[in-house]
């Protein structure tokens, strides 16, 4: 990948070039426009959606934007005080098929000169959101990821850094849970297995160490004991020498931080070989794919994983939500469509919290991000969603998955206290 | 004790893959002293190969007795017959108009032809791991709290018995000898007769052959593969036959059995030992060549090194 890496950046990079080009005159047509015609605007109040909607990572864009779709249009449906009307605004941030900062930050700058625009709903990646949190920042645009898990971009010291033009200002909130907290629940739930000793293996990348240094933290202060923590090699694929190791210490669990990629499916297979078949593997959602339950084949039964959304088919307060959806776009519901339509109704209801302040009349973005920010036990498909300071949800809730016959079946529900 | 011992073990097999891709390089480089960079992916199209073949046969789980035994045989056959043209192939068009070039250009070419071979086989079975069927039972022994399983032993034994044919291959036989003159000096074996076009071709079939049934092997062993496996396994390959001697078959072997046993080694002793066992490895290559430049068994003729 090392070496192909290179041309395809180098595609990439042209390609951005390219649409740069392309959207920026795009940018100042639509500003233009929307000064020139401000009176008939003021009827309209846009929520910006930025999220890969192309390519392979359409998969998981198209339904999560669906969701946001379906909260506009509901809003719009019950009736918007001031004669007012939602308009659901949705930018690509994929570019050649995969998700894109730097396009991504492009599609916030459009947002902004859109003076109709007064939340957004997105990104769906971290990498993406580092690229637009300074300029939400910067315009004061409240924004709300409905899946980006990186704990750096709300935590301070970094996530202060993102903020350039207002440190003291967060624009950003998401309704996902975060990876150190996806480890927390991880290490909670082996501990409720009865599992003692761990040995714990990560793929050494920003997300999979991440993770794998919060379980053991979490782990030990849960009363576990962790036997070894080591790290895998880009491109190793005989774990036999690492798993004899962890065998010779006698654990009752295994833990994964890291992709399927990365070494999850090839350790899982290997386990059997090396007289560690019965010992429980719990992993995070990296390995949360089909490709996990291909690649380990018969060795990925029995195996768990988290994941950093709550399962909607078994929430009861998501009945109504998952019927409306399939109604409205005759799918089943994503992974994410339900956080996106949270995201969403969170900001239709501080837009609407900022109208009625304002004597019916068009709020300012400062209002709408206020607003926002207070945020406390707001009713949802997902539970109730509430920001903390740093822009988290204040509602954790995470779910657990076994590996049974070649299938991964929903376990149980986690919520974390913070 | 007993952890020590299935460490070896684990090493061995680990080391006899190694060595099975090395006697590749070491035979090429040995020639034409070309590195070819392209072979640890032309090790990685003999997993592919098999994999079509036993996808060809409708093979998805374990077999037993005669449909075994000719199963495996006809796959190993196809996987070495397919990549010893494949080298052959690659020779022909890409090297051999290079033959007297500066060293830089079929080095260069040589890359290239791993990027083409990458990406052939990532557009075959796309970028992620493939299961590969376990065709072969793999009954485990356990001696002594050593557990010894059927599959490693099969790694072990074939590299042992490709080693001992490829020696006696080339210093009992007509052509082998014609290889040892060319290796010595072309333009010599070419004034005595000899075909060194032929000879050259001849060579790189036996060495892709031989990394074909490493392919097929590696994909039994490990139950997986995916496009871009050969890189890291050729790279410690031709580390391999660097340690061992480049140039030299037994030494191809001898330091293909020696990185594996040193990456299972340090894995076990050094703590977070997985992500350290690769330096171990390079510093004890780097302390062999600096007391014998030439590698474990390498001659020290001046025009090898």
């Amino acid at each position: 990948m090392v070496r192909t890496g290179g041309f395809a950046r180098l595609a990439v990079l042209t390609a951005v070039a390219f649409s740069t080009a392309c959207s920026s005159s795009s940018t100042t047509s639509t500003s233009s426009q929307s000064t020139s015609s401000d009176a008939p605007s003021g009827a309209t109040i846009k929520i910006g959606i930025d999220l890969p909607l192309s390519g392979g990572d359409a998969a998981q864009g198209i339904p999560t934007r669906n969701g946001a779709v379906l909260a506009v249009e509901e809003a719009n449906a019950k009736g918007v005080p001031g004669g007012f009307k939602f308009v659901a605004y949705d930018l690509d941030d994929a570019v050649q098929g995969a998700h894109d900062p730097a396009q991504g930050a492009q599609n916030v700058k459009t947002f902004v000169a859109d003076d109709a625009v007064l939340a957004m709903v997105g990104p769906f990646n971290s990498s993406v959101a580092k690229a637009q949190i300074p300029i939400s920042n910067d315009a004061g645009l409240a924004q709300i990821s409905p899946a980006a898990t990186n704990p750096t971009l709300t935590k301070p010291p970094d996530a202060v850094k993102l903020r350039t033009s207002h440190p003291d200002t967060n624009t950003f909130f998401r309704v996902c849970t975060t990876d150190d907290r996806q480890g927390a629940a991880g290490a909670q739930f082996a501990r409720k297995l009865g599992l003692k000793k761990a040995f714990i293996v990560d793929d050494n990348e920003t997300y999979g160490k991440g993770l794998a240094d919060v379980f053991e933290a979490q782990f030990k202060a849960a009363g576990g004991t962790v036997l070894g923590h080591e790290h895998l090699t880009k491109g190793q694929a005989d774990f036999k020498a690492l798993l004899t190791k962890a065998h010779a210490l006698g654990p009752d669990l295994v833990f994964y931080g890291g992709t399927t990629v990365t070494g999850g499916a090839l350790l899982r297979k290997q386990m059997g070989d090396t007289g560690l078949g019965a010992v429980t593997f719990l992993g995070g959602d990296g390995i949360s794919d089909t490709e996990f339950l291909k690649s380990a084949g018969a060795g990925a039964n029995g195996s768990y994983y988290t994941v950093a959304a709550p399962e909607t088919s078994k929430l009861p307060s998501a009945t109504a939500f998952v019927k409306a959806y399939e109604k409205r776009w005759n799918t089943d519901v994503g992974p994410y469509s339900a956080n996106a339509y949270t995201a969403a109704e969170i900001e239709i209801a501080a837009i609407e919290k900022s109208l009625a302040s304002n004597g019916g009349k068009m709020p300012d973005r400062a209002a709408v991000l206020s607003a926002v920010a207070a945020t406390k036990g707001f009713a949802s498909p997902i539970g109730a969603v509430g920001f903390d300071p740093n822009g988290d949800t204040t509602a954790p809730i995470l779910s657990v998955y076994k590996i049974a016959n070649g299938k991964a079946n929903f376990i149980e529900q986690i919520v974390l206290k913070v | 004790m007993h952890v020590l011992i299935q460490q070896l073990v684990n090493g061995l097999s680990l080391g006899g893959i190694y060595a099975l891709i090395a006697l590749g390089y070491t035979m090429v480089y040995g020639i034409i002293e070309l590195i070819n960079f392209a072979h640890g992916d032309v090790y990685t199209f003999g997993t592919f190969t098999s994999l079509a073949v036993l996808t060809g046969l409708g093979v998805s789980g374990e077999l037993h007795g005669p449909a075994l035994i000719g199963v495996v045989a006809l796959t190993i056959v196809a996987a070495m017959l397919t990549c010893g043209a494949l080298g052959a192939l690659i020779e022909l068009l890409a090297y051999r108009r290079l033959r007297n070039a500066p060293r830089l250009a079929p080095l260069i070419t040589a890359i290239g032809v791993s990027f083409i071979l990458e990406n052939v086989m990532q557009l075959w079975h796309g970028p992620s791991p493939i299961a590969f069927p376990e065709v072969i039972p793999n009954p485990t022994a356990t001696i002594a709290g050593v557990d010894v399983s059927a599959k490693q032993i099969l790694v072990i034994a074939l590299a042992l018995v490709m080693m001992t044919a490829l020696q006696l291959f080339i210093y009992d036989t007509k052509i082998g000898k014609a290889m040892r003159a060319t290796a010595q000096d072309r333009d010599a074996a070419q004034l005595m007769g000899i075909n060194v076009n032929t000879t050259i071709v001849v060579t790189f079939l036996i060495g892709s052959a031989l990394a074909g049934a490493a392919g097929f092997v590696s994909g039994v062993y490990y139950g997986n593969t995916w496009f871009f496996n050969g890189f890291e396994a050729g790279l410690k390959a031709f580390t391999a036959a660097v340690l061992g001697g480049i140039g030299n078959i037994v030494g191809a072997m001898l330091g293909g059995f020696l990185i594996g046993l040193i990456e299972a080694i340090a894995t076990q002793y050094i703590p977070q030992g997985e992500q350290w066992s690769n330096v171990v490895v390079f510093s004890v290559l780097v302390l062999v060549l600096i007391f014998r430049p030439s590698g474990l068994l390498g001659e020290s003729l001046p025009e090898k090194v």
